[in-house]
């Protein structure tokens, strides 16, 4: 059980710092890779609380998919955030 | 200043989230019973499901039977959802093709 | 857009597996965790995998746009065709449970180890689902691909 409560503390302490970092990055392809971590890590979450079909579901669409249709945006525009 | 408002705003909303998780009072108007975090509320709807979902649609996993078999309403507008956003998707790419010629 | 030759090789050796795991989601839909929706994000993630490694030129002679819109339309027909069967008594009522034709066998009460020609239209309807889905997500990858390759 105290296992348990630690995994879940580690894995949302990751989730915050990653959302941290997706914000911070000014390279828009390091943001997307660490956006699907994010996913992944909550799709850890999700198997944890006992939800098999949202954790596939979750691992499929947002880390897979996702990263994938933001990568492809990305070739087709600028690789670094600009200032304005 | 800016960021100091942001900061704060967040921290309220993360206060607040973490109380209710900790804390979460009386759910669905029967008092006195607390929900526990990861601990499902048990409900008479989930015993129905339980003990005649095997006999009635003939499939071990009762999360497949509810979705296909007794609520399959929502899955037709699931589907129905995705076709329109594929069809949206298409549109709009084709004009900005066209548009560029 | 081309990846270099070691996303290429990785792509190549992986595509195949993810594909065979989607299927194996899909068609035990009934059994195990996951379903048609679980299973068709994962081979569209397969999809997209190759999309990304290769150059929309290489892979637009067998990942036609057509093709993947019909394989939509196909299975959004097929799902509301199996609802339609049930008309007998109600929509979505599954006509195949518990008829001894296909999918068609008795389940025991209880723990069981699960056995494959059961769950009646549920088996027919995670397919459909997984193809549509799968033809879905497909197709917006495809369309993005093609349209970035206009930009540059």
């Amino acid at each position: 059980m105290i296992f348990e409560y630690l995994l879940q503390i580690f894995l949302l302490i990751g989730l915050v710092i990653l959302a941290y970092l997706a914000i911070k990055f000014k390279d828009l392809i390091a943001c997307a890779i660490s956006l699907g971590i994010f996913s992944f890590i909550l799709s850890l979450e999700f198997y944890i609380l006992q939800a098999p079909d949202v954790a596939i579901a979750e691992a499929g669409i947002g880390a897979g998919l996702t990263t994938a249709i933001f990568i492809i945006a990305i070739h087709g525009t600028s690789r670094w955030e600009v200032e304005e | 200043m800016r960021n100091a408002l942001v900061a704060i705003s967040l921290l309220i909303v993360f206060a607040s989230l973490v109380y209710i998780a900790v804390n979460p009072g009386d759910f669905g108007g029967q008092t006195g019973e607390h929900l526990v975090f990861g601990e499902p509320k048990h409900t008479d709807m989930d015993d129905y499901f339980i003990h005649h979902g095997q006999n009635q649609s003939a499939a071990n996993n009762i999360v497949t039977s509810i979705v296909f078999d007794y609520r399959g309403y929502d899955t037709l507008g699931e589907a129905s959802v995705l076709f329109a956003a594929v069809l949206g998707a298409g549109l709009v790419l084709r004009a900005l093709r066209r548009d560029k010629k | 857009m081309k990846m270099s030759k070691i996303v290429r090789t990785q792509a190549n050796f992986l595509y195949p597996f993810i594909l065979i795991f989607g299927f194996y989601i899909i068609a035990h839909g009934h059994l195990t965790p996951g379903g048609g929706f679980q299973g068709g994000a994962v081979i569209a993630t397969g999809i997209a995998l190759i999309a990304v490694a290769y150059k929309y030129n290489d892979i637009k002679k067998w990942l036609k746009k057509t093709r993947l819109t019909a394989t939509e339309g196909i299975g959004l027909l097929a799902f509301i065709i199996t609802a339609i069967c049930g008309f007998g008594t109600s929509f979505f009522y599954n006509w195949l449970a518990n008829s001894g034709l296909l999918f068609g066998d008795r389940v025991p009460y209880g723990i069981n180890p699960g056995y494959l020609n059961t769950g009646g239209v549920l088996p027919i309807m995670n397919l459909a689902v997984g193809i549509e889905v799968l033809g879905g997500l497909g197709v917006i990858i495809v369309y993005m691909l093609s349209y970035v390759k206009e930009v540059k």
